[in-house]
């Protein structure tokens, strides 16, 4: 019997867990993959777009929720957002996360738009293009998955001084194609791989240059491999996230389940909720099924967040029907019309849909009743936002996430 | 104005008009082929990809049958890497007529397309997704074969014997001098200028869109009906063999494994334009549902993609009104001296994609008949040009390909296993900064994850290979996410739904595309840009 059962190991899911823990209760996350977190750039979006740029998220936040009653922020106030923020920081302190809700940091992306962020880590935040510095955009010729002339030639068309440089610098050498997390690996353990890229570095950088690199700096050792580049070189030097499996969302998966486990939780990966024993109103059980058999997980509170339809939260059927797969809960938001605009950067009507939620994030029906007193739930599954657009959904996750903790713990006591 | 003289202009880019060139070119004649797009755009790149065997045409058009297996032995001698040999066969599932089978027996007797009855039993051991309640199957020999590859081939061909070919030229005006056809003025549209081709003779291989152009050398009348037809792709091969209901065709009852993938086909409906090929998700639902009859749990798979193609059915005075089925699938040669008075010209269209061969060799003997300069066709003997030597396709051929050069060459497209190499020497050979002419040659950003990591990759490449600026290579990124987006929308839900939102979470989420710099991509091509006019690409695998 546990206190709290979390069905789904992303930011969201994960954020929770590790609070309850913190806070000595029993809790169990069951986890069909590894998270979402390791898809995404590892900074943490509250809110970027709405849908023109937001600089200041303290101040659009509030704007938004008037305009949008439904979305999640209506049900995450800012001093929980600012709470959560803090928190987080704190739970991943060796990679050093800045930034926050005044003023939003504006950072490359792997295409080189300059994109709104709340928190980067350290290692990103010398890219902030509000400073305008003068940029070095440096990829590796073995890696496929970061193009530096690219990103530069957007860059000086949004008005930034930047140039591009490849280096030849490969850990395994004779390879032509290296990923990113090999790299990254090889950062980690290789104090020679890590020379040999400062001197290559060196040769190209110029006096004034912000170094700007593909985002594969190390995992476990990150933080001691971006001081010791910048130390070598006399340069600053800052991560650009690329394409997943990304490698600053792995340090953060990896030290939030690191924490997790410390503080005495427990974590069941490749095992899937299939659904619950319900009774009263109340769910007592979800049945997981792992690799060998099914079985119940009791507790006296469950935070469902599996994510929404990317991590598989919320399936649609071919039938037009959205579900939510694990306890059949009630989806909100469908559209009358056609699911999918014809443009495909435009919004696109079935995105919004998701659970609806109660004050205390306990998903409601159609009338606003609590369909189960003790299930809740947080992150990407919650309806009325399209968080890849807003760039919103590190701060909904990390806030429902912390949310649920504070209703279940008040609950429980 | 830019002019080009030559002896023959053929205009339009399918297997036709490719078929054409390269004939004409065997035959010694000097020749320039336009398209108003790419080459392969229209009907051949939107085709299930069947090299007909004949069966499907034995009881309600021998004629057609015939033609079938005949050009089915030329293809499979000529075109060998075009072609995946994966046979085919007809099955009576439970719901079709038990009395067909009979008729399909004689028919290909009749037609001399070679059958072979196989016990229920050895059917399913080949091809065990099947309906296990089928009660005959019979083999036949049909293929799988490449549209697109098929049409490059023949092109290199063609320019191995002095042809030239230039995409994206669509025609503005037929030149006529009295009462010949001495050519046409062309717009370049990736130059910008306009480009007149005097020719001596010009041939009209504009398949579905045949009639506007006749019109346009003043010949009107020339009715081709477009017949729509929708296409699923599924993820991967639920069959290994071409697998047909052994019924009178109708919907839904051909599946095709192509590639990396399974094509389900088609449907039949005549529409007004073959410019406007809408597709709606019930037209996706029933067609799904057709292929649970073949292979049952077929709509509960992951579905890659939807897309739709006009036949070109030439309209003949028997035909019922409505249903384009009962129109001859022959094709159909239109002498325009005979008909119009109009010399130097002559339409071909109608067929399908297994006679595009004959049906150039028919256009260009009447052509040669009309000079006066009798030549005989040569394209049945010579093999085309390929890249290996080993013969018809198989599934194994890119990764045997890709691991020849694992250690030093990057994989740009994991899905399709496309080297970066190739996609380099791609867009060099086509000289494009669009993205959507080289998935039709290598078939980039076409396997389960739509593009989701290589689209990222070839904007970076291309952007460096055709020295773009940003803003152009932001500009051909959102022009194929777009135009992937038309082929994926009508069929999302369920696991590809999911992959979606995962590309979206990289390109709008991650990479924030939505924000670079540039133009957004224009709407969809304006409809009066030439008379002859481009099917909006629904994504065709």
């Amino acid at each position: 019997m546990f206190d709290v059962v979390v069905v789904g190991g992303g930011l969201a899911g994960l954020s929770a867990a590790l609070r309850l823990a913190q806070q000595g209760r029993r809790v169990a996350v069951v986890a069909k993959g590894l998270g979402a977190t390791q898809l995404t750039g590892g900074t943490i979006d509250v809110l970027g777009y709405a849908p023109e740029r937001v600089d200041n998220p303290r101040r659009r936040i509030p704007e938004l929720v008037r305009e949008q009653p439904d979305h999640p922020y209506a049900r995450l106030d800012l001093d929980l957002v600012e709470r959560s923020l803090s928190w987080f920081r704190s739970a991943v302190e060796p990679l050093r996360y800045a930034g926050g809700l005044d003023e939003n940091v504006l950072l490359p992306s792997a295409a080189g738009a300059v994109r709104p962020t709340a928190l980067a880590p350290a290692s990103m935040s010398d890219g902030n293009l509000r400073r305008v510095p003068r940029l070095l955009i440096v990829g590796f010729r073995a890696l496929k998955d970061f193009y530096p002339a690219y990103v530069a030639d957007n860059l000086r068309h949004a008005g930034i001084e930047a140039r591009a440089s490849v280096l030849e610098a490969n850990p395994r050498s004779g390879e032509a194609d290296v990923s990113g997390l090999v790299y990254a690996a090889a950062l980690d353990a290789d104090a020679a791989f890590r020379r040999v890229l400062a001197d290559e570095l060196a040769a190209v950088v110029e006096p004034g240059e912000t170094v700007g690199l593909p985002a594969v700096l190390g995992v476990d050792e990150a933080p001691a491999v971006w001081r010791e580049l910048q130390e070598r070189l006399g340069a600053p030097v800052f991560e650009i996230p690329t394409l997943p499996p990304s490698v600053p969302g792995r340090r953060v998966h990896r030290l939030l389940a690191a924490a997790l486990r410390d503080a005495g939780g427990r974590m069941v990966v490749g095992a899937v909720a299939v659904g619950a024993e319900t009774g009263n109103g109340r769910a007592d059980a979800l049945v997981v099924q792992d690799a060998a058999r099914r079985r119940p997980y009791r507790a006296h509170s469950f935070v469902l967040a599996t994510g929404g339809v990317a991590s598989g939260g919320l399936e649609l059927e071919l039938d037009g029907t959205v579900r939510e797969p694990v306890l059949d809960l009630p989806v909100a938001g469908m559209p009358d019309g056609a699911p999918f605009s014809p443009r495909y950067l435009d919004p696109q009507a079935l995105a919004p849909v998701g659970l609806a939620v109660d004050e205390e994030l306990r998903p409601v029906d159609a009338d606003g009743r609590v369909v189960y007193e003790n299930v809740y739930a947080a992150g990407a599954m919650l309806a009325a936002a399209e968080p890849w657009r807003e760039k919103s959904g590190d701060g909904i996750s990390l806030a429902s996430g912390i949310r649920v903790t504070e209703a279940i713990v008040e609950r429980l006591s | 104005m830019k002019r080009v003289s030559t002896e023959v202009l053929v205009i339009g880019g399918g297997a036709t008009g490719a078929g054409v060139l390269r004939d004409v070119a065997m035959r010694g004649f000097d020749a320039v082929l336009v398209d108003r797009a790419d080459l392969g755009e229209g009907t051949t790149g939107r085709y299930h990809g069947l090299l007909h065997s004949g069966g499907r045409y034995v009881v309600k058009d021998p004629v057609s049958a015939k033609e079938c297996i005949a050009e089915n032995g030329v293809l499979r001698r000529i075109a060998g890497e075009c072609i995946e040999d994966t046979g085919g066969m007809f099955v009576t599932t439970p719901l079709d007529d038990l009395e067909y089978a009979a008729r399909f027996v004689a028919g290909c007797h009749a037609t001399g397309v070679p059958v072979e009855e196989i016990s229920v039993a050895e059917a399913l051991r080949r091809e065990p997704r099947l309906n296990p309640g089928l009660s005959r199957a019979f083999l036949v020999p049909d293929a799988a074969m490449d549209g697109w590859k098929t049409i490059w081939a023949c092109v290199r061909s063609a320019q191995e014997h002095g042809a030239r070919a230039f995409p994206y030229h669509p025609v503005d005006r037929i030149l006529r001098d009295g009462d010949r056809v001495c050519g046409a003025v062309c717009r370049d549209e990736r130059e910008g200028h306009d480009v007149t081709i005097e020719a001596r003779f010009t041939i009209n291989a504009t398949g579905v869109w045949a009639g506007r152009l006749a019109e346009l050398a003043g010949c009107p009348g020339v009715t081709v009906v477009p017949g729509k037809g929708i296409m699923i792709a599924t993820n991967h091969r639920l069959v290994n063999t071409v697998v047909n209901r052994c019924e009178l065709p109708g919907d839904g009852d051909i599946i095709v494994p192509i590639r990396t993938v399974s094509v389900i086909g088609t449907t039949d409906a005549e529409v007004d334009d073959p410019d406007e090929l809408e597709i709606t998700r019930d037209e996706v639902q029933e067609m799904l549902e057709s292929g649970d009859r073949l292979v049952p749990g077929f709509s509960s798979s992951r579905q890659l993609r939807v897309w739709a193609g006009a036949r070109p059915l030439f309209q003949d005075e028997k035909a019922a009104a409505g249903d384009t089925r009962d129109i001859s699938r022959g094709l159909a040669l239109v002498d325009h001296v005979q008909r119009d008075g109009v010399a130097g010209f002559i339409t071909i269209t109608g067929g399908k994609a297994t006679t595009f061969r004959l049906m150039a060799e028919v256009a260009v003997d009447a052509m040669c008949e009309q000079l006066g300069e009798p030549r005989p066709c040569r394209t049945a003997d010579e093999e085309l040009p390929g890249d290996s030597p080993d013969g018809h396709y198989w599934l194994g051929s890119r990764l045997a390909g890709r691991e020849r050069t694992m250690r030093d060459d990057q994989l740009i497209c994991e899905c399709e296993l496309v080297p970066r190499r190739r996609l380099e020497e791609a867009i060099a050979r086509q000289a494009t900064d669009n993205l959507d002419d080289v998935r039709r040659v290598l078939r980039l950003g076409m396997g389960p994850c739509q593009g989701g990591f290589c689209i990222y990759r070839a904007t970076g490449i291309l952007h460096g290979e055709r020295r773009l600026d940003g803003p152009g290579a932001n500009a051909s990124l959102l022009a194929f996410l777009q135009e992937r987006w038309k082929g994926v929308q009508p069929i999302l839900f369920g696991d590809q739904l999911r992959q979606a939102r995962l590309d979206d979470w990289i390109f709008q989420g991650l990479l924030d595309v939505e924000h670079l710099p540039g133009d957004r991509p224009p709407e969809p091509r304006s409809r009066e840009v030439s008379a002859i006019l481009h099917a909006s690409d629904q994504g065709a695998g």
